[in-house]
């Protein structure tokens, strides 16, 4: 287990103007390692909320600062944006006072697997994963972001290690698209898993759409019940939906691994 | 000698009196500390919360139940109040209601506080954003003293500029006093100080230049 407690960590995540549902894993995750006491501070920052990568800094006290980001798969945001905005230039960067290690996103850590298979499981507990297809679905065509090929190898690593009878990756916007999931289907039962942090715009609004659960976009998960009704009778098959990967608990033992992983890498 | 941390900052700014931040009143108790809306303070029938994570919750949602993504908005919900038993919560709780001000202001009374200029910010932008830094001075002037306005917006006191040797147009002086509690109301207060645009902004600035376009 991580044990820390001269150092601080951050886990940075996307955040939103619009929905509130956006920015409760990370702050679910950063409380689970807070009360956890691996970490001699815990914080979160966003990309659209508060506190700023540019402020989040000046609300530690330790000198130490590891920084998790709270996303799916490398691009963009890991590259571009948390960089320029945490002024990072390497994966060990000293930004005033304080020695920041910059640790890989959360959605690239082998872990990940688990966190899939357990959200599945969850979602469908009594299926026989022999009579069950599992579909990943990732947003895919995002500007410099690799997390249709995240999703992809996620499929494949599950198909290796399990029994589902097909394990696929889907997309919202590039083929083979979610929209089509019968289709790629042949079993009785279907498993869908958005591969996303937060239950978004994308995972209660867009993909229940294109699944066929509903008929237009819906309120905010919070306000809803579209996770809690499966499973759903369509299409001549038992189709159960789950909530996004990034809502499971088990996501702030994935950071911590992170972490552990870093450390790995670069030795003190 | 260790370095004195935000929470010993903490305990030396309500000692001096300090005890409001945003709508915020920060009460010593007998044992511990009580959080709770300035409003709220002759209320004697308050909903009680114990954890200083509740204030994640307590912040999340205006009272018409309508998301507050900036969390400095005038919008804070009464009816409650958060005692805690020790600063290292209190400060933990104040990380949630109000994000990063603690740092801020310790950072700014040491001298260390740096903001960036308002053409600085929309000049790094990408993606989606990049367009943004075509706002001209004028669409700036009619737009920050808006989105900003400490009246109904957000209650941060305005430390940047729009370029390094000038001032964002018709912003009121008392927007960028940290002397003064956006609040109106008198006595000391911790300031909720704003270094650089925020998302908020940003998304407006990029609304106002597109529709200028259009």
């Amino acid at each position: 287990m991580v044990t820390k407690p001269h150092s601080a960590l951050v886990v940075v995540g996307h955040g939103s103007t619009l929905n509130p549902d956006s920015s409760a894993p990370t702050h679910a995750h950063a409380r689970t390692i807070r009360e956890r006491g691996c970490f001699g501070e815990v914080v979160s920052c966003f990309w659209k909320e508060e506190p700023s990568m540019r402020d989040v800094l000046r609300t530690v006290d330790a000198e130490e600062v590891y920084v998790v980001p709270a996303f799916i798969s490398e691009g963009y945001f890991t590259r571009t944006v948390i960089p320029r905005e945490l002024r990072l230039e390497g994966r060990i960067t000293r930004v005033g006072n304080k020695t920041v290690r910059y640790c890989d996103p959360v959605g690239s850590h082998p872990g990940m697997t688990e966190v899939i298979l357990r959200r599945a499981r969850e979602v469908a507990p009594q299926v026989r994963e022999q009579e069950a297809s599992l579909l990943i679905v990732g947003h895919g065509t995002d500007l410099n972001d690799n997390s249709a090929r995240a999703a992809k190898e996620q499929a494949q690593w599950i198909a290796a290690r399990t029994a589902y009878a097909a394990v696929l990756s889907t997309y919202m916007e590039e083929e083979p698209l979610i929209s089509r999931w019968a289709d790629l289907t042949e079993t009785p039962h279907v498993i869908v898993v958005p591969f996303f942090i937060a239950d978004g715009l994308h995972s209660y609004q867009d993909i229940p759409v294109l699944l066929g659960i509903e008929s237009e976009p819906v309120d905010p998960a919070s306000l809803r019940t579209v996770f809690r009704r499966n499973p759903y009778r369509i299409r001549g098959r038992e189709l159960y939906y789950a909530s996004a990967v990034g809502t499971e608990p088990l996501l702030a033992d994935v950071i911590l691994d992170q972490v552990d992983a870093f450390d790995r890498q670069h030795p003190a | 000698m260790r370095s004195p941390t935000l929470t010993d900052h903490l305990g030396e700014w309500l000692d001096e009196g300090r005890t409001r931040i945003g709508e915020l009143l920060v009460l010593r108790r007998e044992s511990g500390w009580r959080l709770l809306h300035h409003a709220d303070r002759e209320i004697p029938a308050l909903s009680i919360c114990t954890n200083p994570h509740d204030a994640i919750a307590l912040a999340r949602l205006d009272a018409e139940g309508k998301w507050r993504p900036l969390r400095s908005a005038p919008s804070l919900t009464r009816g409650w109040a958060l005692d805690l038993p020790d600063l290292e919560s209190v400060r933990l709780a104040l990380e949630f209601l109000y994000p990063a001000a603690l740092g801020n202001y310790a950072a700014f009374r040491s001298g260390a506080l740096a903001a960036a200029p308002l053409r600085e910010v929309l000049e790094r932008q990408t993606g989606m954003y990049r367009v943004t830094r075509h706002l001209t001075d004028t669409q700036a002037g009619e737009l920050v003293p808006v989105v900003c306005s400490s009246t109904g917006c957000c209650l941060k006191t305005i430390l940047w500029s729009l370029n390094a040797d000038q001032p964002v147009p018709s912003l009121p002086s008392s927007k960028s006093s940290p002397a003064i509690d956006q609040t109106g109301a008198p006595g000391p207060f911790i300031p909720l100080l704003c270094t650089e645009a925020c998302p908020l902004l940003i998304g407006a600035v990029r609304d106002k230049v597109k529709g200028a376009c259009r």
